[in-house]
């Protein structure tokens, strides 16, 4: 499994995405920059510049004709995928932490941090797809979620219901139209949540916590399914399909890193038995922690984007979906 | 007597993983079921939508 290496960032990645075909591959970083990549041979197919600060946070539409993405900059832009043209700039009194589109592509939900006085604040807007560079500067829902401020958030499978994950490591179901909060698990980690990606059906999701540990959660009902307990705080978590696997990222903090593990590029990608909560294997390669991770979508690669402003791109062996490491047993998706 | 304990663990492994494998497939399957009904109910509300 040789990776392809990603050299197109200055600075650390914050977020990886591949779009819904598994053809491309977006990269943001703390360079201002957004890049696509073709996801097969990591050739940069575009840049998308216009931010002034972090871009923090990426997404594509399930058509790829639409990308958004939110920076420290405190803007929010979409763009148009093939082009690299900014469609449309919303801006906000503060830094966007998080964005996602809904399953078909109408509805952008996003995160605003906490700072100077401003409420973390999240928003859903309707993305007029006919016209997209005339888009209604005012949000459709708007809310402040109570207690702690959130990190992260995606739409689930009920209308007009997101899941999020929290500072505080509360995981949290929100009715968008009235900002109620409908079921929380404040216990679901017990420090900031760091990530929180969906299943194919986005009947479950996993989050990353700086506790160490990665939980698959219900997303209907947030009971906790599976939970992943690791020596290392984690910045990213995803499921792979196909495979009963699941990818955790992270590593020590910047400051604590060693020189020899610097050098040696040592940091890794772990992988875990999403069934049997073990540990499976690892890849190294990274120089510093591992920020992002994302699956293909059909599961036949995966990515992780670095501290060392590298993205690092494996197409899996033919072993990899031979393997039976705990025999003949089927394990639904 | 050794290799009898051991095969004695690995056998309640083996019941331990079947035991985890049950009990998530049988959470997707119920999940699967609730998403493929709404798909329907979604479907049904239409016809009628259209029928009105």
């Amino acid at each position: 499994m040789r990776p392809i290496l990603l050299q197109g960032h200055e600075r650390s990645l914050t977020q990886i995405k591949f779009n819904t075909d598994g053809d491309l591959l977006f990269s943001c970083s703390k360079d201002s920059v957004i890049n696509v990549w073709y996801s097969h041979n990591g050739e940069r197919l575009g840049t998308y510049g216009g931010h002034n600060g972090t871009v923090w946070t990426v997404d594509s539409d399930p058509s790829t004709d639409l990308m958004i993405s939110g920076s420290a900059d405190n803007m929010m832009k979409l763009w148009q995928v093939s082009t690299g043209k900014c469609l449309y700039t919303w801006e906000f009194p503060t830094a966007v932490k998080r964005v996602a589109f809904n399953e078909d592509g109408t509805q952008v939900v996003c995160i605003t941090e906490q700072r100077m006085g401003y409420q973390c604040a999240i928003r859903v807007f309707t993305i007029n797809r006919t016209e997209p560079t005339k888009q209604s500067k005012e949000p459709l829902h708007m809310f402040n979620p109570i207690g702690s401020k959130a990190t992260v958030c995606a739409f689930t499978p009920t209308p007009n219901v997101i899941i999020t994950g929290h500072e505080s490591g509360k995981v949290a179901l929100f009715n968008v139209k009235s900002g109620e909060e409908i079921e929380n698990n404040e216990r679901a980690h017990g420090d900031v949540i760091t990530d929180l990606q969906l299943s194919k059906d986005w009947t479950y999701c996993i989050t990353s916590s700086k506790d160490k540990s990665a939980r698959i959660h219900d997303t209907k009902n947030l009971m906790v399914i599976k939970t992943y307990t690791t020596e290392t705080p984690l910045n990213s978590a995803a499921i792979a399909p196909g495979r009963p696997y699941i990818l955790l990222g992270g590593g020590q903090e910047a400051m604590s890193v060693t020189t020899t593990s610097l050098r040696q590029g040592k940091f890794e990608t772990r992988f875990w038995h999403k069934v049997f909560e073990e540990e499976v294997g690892r890849v190294k390669g990274h120089f510093g922690p591992i920020n992002t991770i994302a699956v293909h979508p059909q599961g036949t690669a995966y990515a992780s984007g670095g501290e060392d402003g590298f993205v690092r791109v494996h197409h899996f062996d033919e072993s990899y979906f031979k393997a039976k490491p705990y025999g003949d047993i089927e394990i639904m998706d | 007597e050794d290799a009898a304990e051991e095969s004695n663990v690995s056998a309640e492994l083996i019941a331990l993983r079947k035991r985890l494998v049950d009990e998530w497939n049988a959470w997707r399957i119920m999940r699967q079921k609730e998403t493929g009904e709404k798909g329907e109910l979604k479907q049904e509300s239409e016809d009628k939508e259209e029928i009105e």
